[in-house]
């Protein structure tokens, strides 16, 4: 069964299922700010014109949350909740995503990797994915 | 050179607004009728007064402002459609500021309505919208803003709980409060209430509403004219930002926003009024979640960085304060269905302006402020204020 993302240009999903999804972003030739999502004006100098970059799999946690709401406004409640983080990547740019793991996982600095969650499946019977971030040393 | 708008000669000649709740039974259009002939009525007007129209909403679709319009009569005035998230009643009052200002009309008329309660669900797994940033709720955003101050500023959970208490407490005595308790709310009760996303807990989220809300501008020797031994409320400066781009920043998904756009766009509302934080008397801000206002205390100037917990120590932004926050209850009690929020609180500025907000008014209130930000992505900072 194909894996593919909930909506195309924002990541890329490995042929390995052990691997990390890849965040698609840009980077300015002119002053080097580094972006997430792709963009083709940089938003800090007004230069048109920027290059692919792979980002980074791994940051900082700069803040985060737990909601306690199922998960994605399920009204079924097979999921009690889940964590939403913003984590700075080394490149810069400041990444918005749920997070894995319960309530008491989470701390403000702490190193998270991506992953990926599987939200459903689509009518092809591929798994519909969307990145995510889990702590790297322990989570669930 | 981008600047704030200072309005000469204007006057808020009326106000009207329907009471904030889900209002399912409630036509949406009859809620916009039903706004609109109150503020005709309370300017002593009809629509054959009015020159032109800003209507505002965030839900229902395309040319449905002219569709309200046409339940308060068919006259040819202009509409302009209007839309700003959260903000966008703030933004058509600003427009309608305008339009008497630049001398374009002399009767201006903002009108806003929304329900909440026929909104699509909130995206997602299992057959939601399939987009990168559907799976987050609104919540977690700004909760997300919360545990980062707590985490940079020590601010207790005790704190955003008093701030949700006094708001609740508010809407008690708020005749257009959604939430009207019929006791004494406490910190204690607010966290002991159902956990949304940590810290807030849903006393701490403003709720879903329907509703509508209507202000009509005028020239002011028009307001002094028809409304004579009224005291004249006017619309002094307006200042309405986009987002400015720092490290740091978060495009994906509907994000709280930098929180500098706050500070900057009260700088240049301030800077158009020629006043500052000291000359205002009462504020209104977005306070969807609580941590907001908290926040606010800061960017609009009333408490130096980090100072906004010692506001809430010693009760200055509430009855009988130095600067008291909220006072129809906000966001929080008073209800947000979106459009016509903005309105409200212009609603709720004009009563205390006038001396008519019995039960929580600010004695002697001169100059108020209108703070609302709408999607994350704009911001919009308004002073009102009587002059005699």
């Amino acid at each position: 069964m194909a894996r593919v993302p909930i909506e195309e240009g924002y990541f890329r999903i490995p042929d390995d299922p052990d691997a990390p999804p890849v965040l698609l972003g840009s980077k300015c030739p002119n002053c080097g700010e580094v972006f997430f999502p792709r963009r083709m004006v940089c938003a800090k100098c007004l230069h048109e014109g920027t290059e692919d970059v792979d980002l980074s799999t791994r940051g900082k946690l700069w803040t985060w949350t737990y909601c306690e709401i199922p998960l994605f406004g399920k009204k079924d409640t097979d999921v009690p909740g889940y964590g939403v983080g913003q984590v700075d990547l080394p490149e810069g740019p400041r990444i918005q995503a749920i997070l894995l793991g319960g309530p008491d996982d989470f701390e403000i600095g702490m190193e998270l990797e991506l992953d990926l969650e599987t939200l459903n499946t689509n009518r092809d019977g591929d798994d519909v994915v969307i990145y995510r971030f889990r702590p790297v040393d322990g989570g669930t | 050179m981008r600047r704030g708008l200072k309005f000469e000669g204007v006057a808020v000649a009326g106000i009207g607004m329907v009471r904030f709740g889900m209002l399912r039974e409630y036509p949406i259009m009859h809620m916009a009728r039903d706004a609109g002939l109150l503020a005709l009525h309370d300017a002593g007007m009809t629509l054959a007064d009015v020159d032109e129209a800003m209507v505002g909403y965030i839900t229902p679709g395309s040319m449905i402002g002219v569709k309200a319009m046409k339940e308060l009569g068919l006259t040819g005035l202009p509409v302009t459609h209007i839309e700003n998230a959260s903000a966008t009643g703030l933004v058509a009052f600003r427009e309608a500021a305008w339009a008497v200002a630049s001398g374009r009309a002399d009767v201006a008329m903002a009108l806003c309505f929304d329900k909440f309660t026929e909104m699509g669900g909130t995206g997602g797994r299992g057959g939601g919208r399939d987009v990168i940033d559907a799976p987050i709720l609104p919540a977690s955003y700004f909760a997300l803003w919360a545990q980062r101050r707590m985490h940079d500023r020590g601010t207790t959970v005790e704190t955003y709980a008093k701030i949700a208490a006094k708001s609740w407490n508010y809407g008690a005595v708020s005749p257009m409060s959604h939430r009207r308790p019929d006791h004494v709310v406490t910190p204690e009760e607010v966290l002991a209430s159902r956990m949304v996303a940590r810290p807030l807990t849903s006393m701490m989220c403003c709720p879903a509403d329907d509703g509508a809300a209507c202000v009509i501008l005028a020239r002011e020797d028009l307001v002094r004219e028809r409304q004579p031994g009224r005291r004249v409320v006017k619309p002094l400066a307006s200042a309405l930002q986009s987002e400015s781009y720092a490290r740091g920043h978060t495009f994906v998904g509907p994000v709280v926003g930098p929180s500098t756009m706050t500070r900057d766009t009260a700088l240049e509302c301030y800077e158009a009024a020629s006043l500052g934080p000291d000359d205002v008397d009462v504020a209104f801000i977005h306070d969807a979640f609580v941590n907001e206002e908290l926040e606010y205390y800061e960017l609009l100037g009333f408490a130096a960085p980090g100072g906004g917990d010692k506001l809430v120590a010693e009760g200055a932004t509430g009855p009988g304060g130095r600067i008291p926050f909220n006072t129809d209850g906000g966001l929080l009690a008073r209800g947000h269905p979106g459009g016509p929020t903005g309105l409200a609180i212009v609603h709720e500025c004009v009563q205390q302006l006038r001396g008519d907000a019995t039960g929580r008014q600010v004695e002697g209130a001169r100059v108020a402020l209108a703070h609302l930000v709408g999607g994350g992505s704009v911001c919009t900072v308004n002073l009102l204020g009587v002059t005699d």
